[in-house]
């Protein structure tokens, strides 16, 4: 079975200059393949490459270099199209249209027609969350309201394949939060899903696979867990009840101590800490534990450190 | 077909939910006043003046609807990326252009249909409230059926510069393309004038260039027939035939070009 | 890497086609065009209509772009002018040229080229102008209310009584008031004393005109100076060409049948050509010799006094 999303050596550059445009490479030769059934994770930081990446698929922008394919067949037929959901980042809409009209819309071009179409509007509407503003023109709805009709239009017709820039971009944490569970939903029902974010919250909650992309390359894939060591950085203990001798242990024992409101401290205490044993030898003392988190290192942590090894963006030229 | 049928009808009623109402309402208001206080001001001419004004009028405005709906209706949407939803539907981009361009021909007959409406009425109030002897003086009925043939050809002109707009709209800004397109209309209309500088120039390289831009440039005189319609001159069917091929010809060249620069185009 | 180029499924697509079937199409709207243009040309209502005649209206609806509106009315008056010139005998009216003018000039008062070409265009004879003198006069008299600094006004109302209407006193009058404008040209003065003297005589015709041929920039006013000097050499040659034709006739007793005759009997050198090089003909009505209706020079001017002339 051919896979659901493959690249081989895409790369896309733009002109840049009015006077005599030169080059510049948005998207160094990416070479992927994505698993039917996979949610697949596309990081990295802004001005990466991201966008560029799913624009080539969707051929809103036609490839300097390289293939793509999906579902086994050229992006762009129109036979893939009829597969596919496509969320573009920030989405806009007409404005003189009410979110109901345009899925009504969309779900026509797809070829369907009559009760079909108005069940398959409701539906995605109602997954999305919108209740009666379904009837209002789109030019009144807010950010992430947009954001939610973007999702509600890329669903209408069962995808087999979702593609989603930045899904998370501009909703609130509720919002957030349903968009993960549609995307879970998604993955249950088996359509793959393609997201680009460059949040790792994200990315560690929904995906069985990331590509991470940096200055138009891609610098690492596989599973999270695999590419990043997640090193326990540290632990951070929140403790109350904590009396001057006791504090005196801590200091001793911890990296830093910090008084935080209320009498409580945070502790500060090295990956090989063993906070368990420390917390039982310290109970007896009438202390209370209010909060004990693992410190770990972050995708943005990550970005950081890679974007300042990485070398200067190569220019194009072929 | 199915598509840009889709196309043209969200299209429509996108523009039609627009600002076009307004600029209908300017104009039956207008017409109205403009009309009453003519009457009152001249004698004899007004008749004529009402139905010059109308007609000048129902072509200014149509060309309004048509410059800035037109312009929107493709590079708004390229700007504020709309057209990616669009695109990635089972749609292709020439289908999205056919799409596009008709429903935007549909706004303007029917905003055209509405303002002719308006203008019939004004004629059929002037009538009646005229005298026969002042009835006796006109060159031409007043509730004249042949001014809808200028109308037709005005419609006709006006899916020209339509065209003209969507084709501009395909590889350039909105302010550039409406500047472009009412550009390339005052040409059009002076294009005319291209024709007779062969009589006035001296220099036969100049007069050929001018030919060639009078051949090659959208020729927008032939279908201003205002002049003859009112003053009850007949005018020849084939003259209008031949505009009407020109005009179907010509949007297919625009039409084929805009489609040309938009499939190969690049939406970053 | 090489196989990337080779599984390139699907580019950018091209456009042969599209751009075949633009051309294609093109070459049909230019064909369709073609055909129309046949039995259609631009509809001029038989009373010719100007929308607005009314100059300060006009000037208030230009909304300050009088001077560029002007420039745009003076054009449709050039090509206006050109067009009626070259239009068949039943379109070969100037009605609308003087009415254009006045519109030029009251947008735009300063517009000295609208005045003095303005006014070459209005005495031309029919059929190479409308023949109307006065209103020429009219127009230059508008200029010098507007611009009485100009001696170009005065001198071009002289020359009009000068050449056109054969009025060597009044000629002579406008001459020397433009001779009296400050910074006019040494030569006026003693031309409107010659223009007094021998008014008429082809020598002080052709000074005038040469006055005019050195003292302008303007092709177009050379070419019609050349034009006049050309006519005057002309009227030379046919005073002499007559003469010999008079001496015919009264040898003979009668005048001769054919040029060909004449030019046997009186040794001529071959067939006289004009300065234009268009061979004169013989004017079957009164049997003289004058320029072909062919020529560039043809009509002569007349050198008698006549009535205004205004067109058939």
């Amino acid at each position: 079975m051919a896979a659901a999303i493959e690249t081989e050596h895409l790369t896309k550059d733009f002109p840049v200059g009015f006077w005599r445009p030169r080059p510049y490479r948005a998207l160094d030769d990416l070479t992927l393949q994505i698993e039917a059934g996979e949610v697949f994770g596309f990081l990295g930081p802004n001005g990466a490459g991201k966008s560029t990446t799913l624009k080539l698929l969707m051929q809103l922008l036609f490839a300097t270099r390289g293939t793509a394919r999906i579902l086994g067949r050229p992006v762009g037929d129109v036979s893939v199209r009829r597969r596919i959901g496509f969320l573009a980042e920030n989405p806009y809409f007409y404005d003189y249209l009410t979110a109901e009209e345009l899925l009504s819309y969309f779900a026509k071009l797809f070829g369907y027609r009559g009760a079909d179409v108005t069940t398959r509007v409701s539906r995605v509407l109602d997954d999305a969350g919108l209740g009666a503003e379904r009837r209002k023109r789109l030019r009144q709805f807010s950010k992430g309201m947009l954001q939610r009709v973007g999702l509600a239009q890329a669903l209408i017709n069962d995808p087999d394949v979702l593609f989603l820039d930045e899904p998370m971009s501009g909703l609130d944490p509720l919002g957030r939060r349903r968009v993960r569970d549609q995307i879970l939903g998604l993955r249950a029902r088996g359509c793959t899903v393609f997201f680009s974010s460059h949040i790792l919250s994200d990315a560690e909650a929904l995906c069985s696979r990331v590509a991470i992309v940096v200055r138009g390359r891609m610098v690492a894939s596989g599973k999270l867990t695999d590419i990043l060591s997640f090193g326990l950085k540290g632990w951070e203990l929140v403790v109350a009840n904590v009396t001057d001798e006791v504090r005196a242990e801590l200091e001793k024992r911890a990296r830093q101590v910090t008084p935080l409101a209320h009498g409580r401290f945070m502790v500060d205490l090295s990956p090989d800490a063993d906070p368990p044993r420390l917390m039982h030898e310290l109970g007896g003392r009438g202390i209370e534990v209010v909060s004990l988190n693992p410190v770990r290192d972050t995708l943005e942590d990550y970005f950081v450190q890679t974007v300042a090894a990485a070398a200067p963006r190569p220019t194009g030229g072929v | 077909m199915r598509a840009i049928l889709l196309v043209a009808g969200a299209a429509f009623k996108e523009s039609v939910r627009d600002r076009v109402p307004y600029s209908m309402v300017i104009f039956a208001v207008l017409m109205m006043a403009a009309s009453y206080l003519i009457s009152q001001l001249t004698a004899g001419q007004d008749l004529k003046i009402i139905k010059d004004l109308g007609l000048a009028a129902l072509s200014i405005f149509g060309l309004l609807i048509a410059v800035f709906i037109g312009i929107g209706l493709v590079s708004k949407e390229v700007e504020k990326k709309s057209v990616f939803a669009l695109l990635t539907k089972p749609v292709t981009r020439p289908q999205f252009i056919l799409g596009k361009y008709l429903g935007l021909v549909m706004t303007l007959i029917v905003n055209l249909a509405v303002m002719t409406v308006a203008y019939y009425l004004v004629l059929y109030y002037m009538d009646v409230m005229a005298t026969p002897a002042l009835r006796a003086g006109w060159p031409a009925p007043a509730l004249d059926p042949r001014l809808l043939v200028a109308i037709v050809l005005i419609v006709a002109e006006l899916a020209l510069v339509t065209a003209v707009a969507l084709l501009f709209s395909t590889f350039s800004s909105p302010l550039l393309s409406a500047l472009l397109t009412l550009g390339l209309w005052v040409a059009g209309h002076f294009n005319n004038d291209l024709r007779r500088f062969e009589n006035v120039l001296d220099v036969p390289a100049l007069a050929w260039i001018a030919r060639g831009l009078y051949y090659v440039l959208p020729n927008l005189a032939p279908f201003n027939v205002k002049a003859e319609v009112v003053y009850g001159v007949p005018v020849a069917a084939s003259h209008v035939g031949y505009t009407l091929l020109y005009a179907l010809v010509y949007i297919s060249v625009l039409l084929t070009a805009a489609t040309a620069t938009f499939r190969r185009r690049d939406f970053k | 890497m090489p196989q990337a180029h080779s599984v390139d499924s699907r580019p950018r697509p091209s456009n042969r086609w599209f751009h075949a079937a633009t051309a294609g199409l093109l070459a049909l709207s230019i064909a369709v065009q073609v055909v129309r243009d046949r039995g259609w040309q631009p509809y001029e209502p038989a009373t010719p209509v100007m929308w607005l005649q009314s100059g300060p209206l006009l000037k208030r609806i230009a909304l300050g772009f009088d001077a560029l509106v002007a420039d745009i009315y003076w054009m449709r008056a050039v090509v206006y002018y050109g067009s009626k010139r070259l239009a068949d005998e039943k379109g070969r009216n100037f009605d609308l040229l003087d009415p254009l003018l006045t519109l030029v000039t009251t947008l735009d008062p300063q517009f000295k080229v609208a005045y003095r070409f303005g006014a070459i265009f209005l005495t031309e004879a029919y059929p190479r102008g409308p023949g109307r003198p006065d209103r020429a006069i009219a127009l230059l008299e508008r200029g010098i209310d507007a611009n009485p600094n100009g001696w170009e006004y005065p001198h071009d109302i002289g020359f009009v009584y000068y050449w056109w209407l054969h009025d060597y006193r009044a000629a002579a009058k406008w001459f020397d008031q433009a001779a009296q404008v400050t910074g006019a040209p040494a030569w006026l003065a003693p031309l409107a004393a010659t223009t007094l003297a021998q008014g008429g005589d082809r020598q002080s015709s052709r000074f005038l005109w040469r006055q005019i041929l050195e003292s302008n920039d303007a092709a177009w006013l050379k070419r019609n100076a050349e034009r006049s000097l050309m006519q005057l050499d002309a009227l030379d040659v046919l005073d002499e060409i007559n003469r010999a034709l008079g001496r015919f006739t009264t040898r003979e007793g009668r005048p001769p049948r054919s040029w060909q005759e004449l030019i046997v009997a009186e040794r001529l050198r071959g067939s006289p050509l004009d300065p234009t090089g268009v061979p004169y003909v013989m004017d079957p009505a009164t049997g003289q010799i004058t320029v072909s209706r062919q020529s560039q020079l043809w009509p002569l001017p007349t050198e008698k006094p006549r009535p205004l002339a205004t067109p058939p």
